[in-house]
């Protein structure tokens, strides 16, 4: 089992989760982020006040799937997520002991 | 096997048997109440059975101890998994010890036929004495009923300690009771209205029910020094449907406990939809939908709700300190119309509300002081309820005295009431729809007409907030020319989701014409509140997008069109998201949605001179062309080389008088518009563009007194100009001495023409006006930018608002060999922010005289 961490732009959600249902994946787990890599900063000046925003909102998304499905996973992600731009995001994945269902106890790829 | 194991298996099988019974029973009937009773009946048995066996064979025996049932169970209110209240009751200390191992051996073999038990053990002296840490002990004794044992010790408890007690602590017990009663309703977030409701513990639901009696209860053997007869407790007027109520959610948790098997009392979806078609607890209603059903459940939910919430206001000892402080300073509001009572609202005169004026003001009020209505008032007006609707309010007085009501800052408690006595429908009934309505998904929390008054509470406590995110929302607020209308669309937004079909902003959009048809607002009112209503998701759509990307920027602010409409989006989306749950505007989300308002805001100034080609399509051009076809050419003309944003500002028939007016200008080379609107007043002026016309203007206003509270000034291709200045009276002069606007207009246009010296005129006002005080101080910060704009350079002044400013300025401007295309001018309390579209000679500034400009101009605002 493998965990899948990625790291996109706000924009591309909607996309990114439609490729992963379409290649079979089901489950994700999408948290609110703010980050930013090699893309800058953003400064925006209103009513004579500076607003800087150093950290670019963006969403996370965290799965973990059977091993033979991770390629496919990220190949989905990498096209749906893909501008060409800085800020585009990154994908990162590790390696996953054990899942446990709590509903009813069921382990590993069966749990997922 | 001993006598007890026997026993023990005997009542298992009975218990076993009697609880599938009562179940079977309740699937037919859906009675919750004849469950109940057989429930409770059956555990009473089983505990009498376990009495004679481990206590004592005779029932009435031993002397000095006395099993009691308490809370729930001594109501009789035994629910299929509720537990089981009861009191080990002892004259004495040495009669618990020697008690001590026989009620172990009850209280195991009750836990070994798995009901849940909580046994308490005390003496009568015990019971007496109040805990502040156990205030539910006492408040259980209140409900406390024989089962076996000494009865005259149970006598004792009943009719002198627990009086004594009460007596005694009466205030603690009432005030801690509204304590807790008030932390529970603030965990369901203070509303009756969820999607999925608690049937015990959420507002109006069992557990209120509970309240109100108790604190009736204690008020009571508070006056009386003994019980009550429990008939009385309530007014007849609530009764009714209080006990209607009763009966109604009773059946319903013991449906939840049936159906889920456990003490879990969630209304869930899924048991809302398999309550809806076994008609639990409404054997009597029309029930086709679950939303039906949760509409029954609602109306219950909200009667029990109302009568505890009343009663915590009337029963003084309810109020914390703090709060009998606040209620008070409210008893002070009382007016000739409405007098205050421990917060609640009576009329002066009983016959009042046949006026329906005195109904409108009556919330008005209520709005205004966050008061309560008191139950005799709200009879009134169920009486009177038939004939008004009948002939209900409508059109200009009706959307006078709601527009008041709307901006007051308790304006939802206000609309909740409204909602509740039906009369909310009956003054708008394009919200009928979405009373009590519960429409399913993962986000929203609340009822549809809920989340709608939630939202306008959002935005009125922006007010009071200290969160700094808050407080940026704060000041769009207080900016907002019209807050009526974002109010009132707030209240219509989601009025199409009560109308099937896949868009409920199409079906809200009609709903809203239909009210605006009703109020009878003005053209554009209309448009603006429709304009709300039709893009209340548009921002969050475009928050879904790159918010920092220019492209989105501009779409959407293109979208949008001006500031005002844009901050009243913002603010919109901003409530409508709090009110989804309360955790829905994440401080994320709430970061975006600033950052895109401020990148569209600034996006609109900066691209302020996209001009006007009449040549090219154009949805707002066409439009006008089909409304006035004659005049094509007339407003060709006129329109030709004006910035876009004079058509987003204008509406069609200011555009077409301002058409008219360059026309007369052949005649008569200044055309000015005087006129009062709203809580300003304006004047427009089309005249030949010329040095100094901007402050020359700026400055005769400024010499009669008048302050310039936002201004437009804009040209087109051939040269003339159409500025518009929006400013308040502060002498009232043009208010008190209706024959000194003719003098004003002939001031103005004397200036313009030379024939006036502004100087010596604005002279005369300023030296009368030195030593004026400033409440915040603003530090003058002048920048600018040639990026924004292909033939200007955009200069944006924020300075320290004052008389005299706007005409210091550009005489500045001017005297540098500067020409003002365009002028966006606004203030925001004692803060002017000002932004030009300069040019010296047909081209943007050179960076000397931006540098010459910017010191003259440090210079004169520093001198002022």
């Amino acid at each position: 089992m493998t965990k899948i961490e990625a790291i996109i732009q706000v924009s591309k959600l909607d996309a990114v989760k439609d490729a992963l249902h379409g290649i079979g994946v089901e489950g994700m787990t999408v948290f609110e982020a703010r980050g930013h890599g090699r893309q800058k900063g953003h400064t925006e000046f209103y009513r004579g006040r500076e607003y800087t925003v150093d950290l670019i909102p963006k969403v996370k998304l965290e799965m973990v799937l059977a091993d033979d499905m991770v390629e496919k996973a990220v190949d989905a992600i990498t096209n749906a997520a893909r501008t060409g731009k800085i800020g585009d995001g990154k994908i990162f994945y590790s390696r996953i002991d054990e899942a446990v269902r709590i509903r009813n106890g069921e382990r590993g790829d069966a749990a997922l | 096997m001993n006598t007890v194991a026997i026993a023990s298996s005997d009542l298992r099988e009975l218990y076993a048997r009697e609880s599938a019974a009562i179940q079977e029973e309740f699937a037919l009937s859906g009675d919750g109440r004849s469950a109940l009773d057989r429930r409770t009946a059956l555990v009473e048995s089983i505990l009498l059975r376990l009495w004679n066996d481990i206590i004592s064979a005779d029932a009435a025996a031993p002397k000095d101890f006395a099993l009691v049932a308490t809370g729930g169970f001594g109501r009789r209110w035994l629910f299929p998994h509720s537990d089981i209240d009861l009191l080990f009751l002892h004259t004495n200390s040495g009669g618990e010890t020697a008690f001590k191992d026989a009620v172990r051996r009850f209280s195991r073999e009750l836990w070994d036929l798995r009901l849940k038990l909580s046994p308490m053990t005390r003496t009568l002296a015990e019971c007496e004495k109040f805990d502040p840490n156990n205030v539910e002990f006492a408040i259980s004794l209140l409900d406390c009923r024989y089962l076996a044992g000494d009865r005259e010790l149970f006598s004792k408890l009943r009719e002198k300690t627990i009086p004594r007690l009460v007596s005694r602590e009466c205030q603690k017990l009432v005030q801690n009771l509204g304590d807790i009663t008030r932390a529970r309703h603030a965990k369901f977030g203070n509303t009756v209205f969820h999607l999925e409701p608690n049937v015990k513990d959420g507002p109006g639901g069992l557990r209120d029910h509970n309240v109100s009696t108790w604190l009736a209860l204690i008020s009571a053997i508070e006056k009386l020094k003994m019980w009550p007869d429990p008939t009385t407790l309530l007014p007849a007027s609530s009764r009714r449907a209080f006990d209607d109520a009763l009966q109604f959610q009773m059946s319903v948790r013991c449906f939840l406990h049936f159906r889920h098997g456990r003490h879990d009392n969630t209304l869930t979806w899924e048991a809302q939809d398999e309550a809806a078609t076994r008609k639990i607890g409404a054997a009597d209603f029309e029930v086709a939908t679950a939303a039906d059903w949760m509409r029954i459940y609602f109306g219950h939910a909200r009667a029990v709700h109302r009568v505890g919430v009343q009663l915590l206001e009337e029963i003084p000892a309810a109020w914390s300190s703090l709060s009998r402080q606040f209620q008070s300073w409210r008893s002070r509001v009382s007016s000739p119309d409405f007098s205050v009572v421990d917060g609640l609202v009576f009329l002066q005169q009983p016959n009042s509300l046949q006026d329906p004026e005195m109904l409108l003001r009556l919330f008005h009020f209520v709005a205004e002081h966050g008061v309560k209505l008191s139950t005799t008032t709200e009879y009134k007006i169920e009486q009177v309820l038939p004939s008004l609707a009948a002939t209900p309010p409508r059109g200009a007085e009706l959307w006078l005295y709601l527009q008041e009501t709307l901006v007051q800052p308790h304006a939802a408690d206000a609309l909740r009431a409204m909602n509740a006595l039906r009369l909310l429908p009956v003054l708008l009934p394009e919200l009928r729809g979405i009373e009590a309505l519960v429409v399913r998904d993962f986000y929203h929390r609340y009822t549809v007409d809920e989340h709608s008054f939630l939202a306008i509470e959002h935005l009125h406590k922006l007010k009071e907030s200290k969160s700094e995110v808050d407080r940026r929302f704060a000041g769009l607020l207080k900016e907002l020319e019209q807050p009526e209308l974002l109010y009132l669309s707030l209240l219509l937004h989601d009025s199409g989701k009560a109308v099937p079909g896949d868009s409920h902003v199409e079906a809200g959009l009609q709903l809203t014409g239909s009210s605006a048809e009703r109020l009878d607002l003005d053209p554009a009112d209309r448009e603006t509140l429709l304009y709300l209503v039709a893009s209340h998701l548009e921002m969050s759509a475009a928050m879904r997008r790159d918010i920092f990307d220019p492209v989105n920027v501009k779409a959407f602010a293109d979208k949008v069109g001006v500031p005002e409409r844009l901050k009243m989006l913002c603010l919109m989306t901003y409530a409508d998201i709090k009110a989804v749950n309360p955790e829905a505007l994440t401080p994320w989300k709430a970061e975006n949605l600033w950052q895109l308002y401020i990148s569209a805001a600034n996006y609109l100034n900066r691209s302020a001179d996209q001009r006007v080609h009449t040549d090219d399509s154009n949805a707002a051009l066409s439009h006008l062309h089909s409304l006035a076809p004659v005049a094509g050419k007339k407003i060709n003309s006129f329109l030709e080389g004006l910035p876009q944003r004079y058509l987003h500002t204008h509406t069609v028939s200011e555009v077409l008088a301002h058409a008219e007016m360059a026309v007369q200008l052949g005649k008569e080379p200044v055309q000015l518009s005087l006129k009062q609107v709203r809580h300003w007043y304006e004047l427009t002026l089309l005249t030949a563009d010329r040095p100094f016309l901007f402050a020359t203007v700026s400055g005769a206003l400024a010499a009669w007194g008048m302050n310039i509270v936002k201004s437009n000034a804009f040209s087109n291709a051939s040269g003339t100009v159409v500025d518009t200045f929006y400013f308040t009276d502060r002498f009232r002069t043009l208010e008190l001495n209706i024959p000194e606007w003719e003098r004003f207009k002939q001031s103005i246009a004397a200036v313009i023409t030379g024939k006036a010296d502004v100087a010596r005129m604005l002279q005369d006002r300023l030296r009368s006006e030195k030593g004026h005080s400033t409440k915040v101080k603003i530090t003058t910060q002048i920048d600018f930018d040639d990026t924004c704009s292909a033939h200007s350079t955009l200069m944006q002044v924020i300075t320290q608002d004052r008389p005299g400013l706007l005409y210091k300025m550009c005489s500045q401007i001017s005297k540098h060999g500067c020409n003002i295309e365009i002028a966006l001018i606004e203030t925001e309390g004692q803060m002017a922010i000002d932004v030009l579209y300069l040019t010296a000679h047909g081209a943007k500034l050179d960076p000397v005289r931006q540098a010459s400009l910017s010191k003259a101009l440090y210079s004169e605002l520093n001198a002022m």
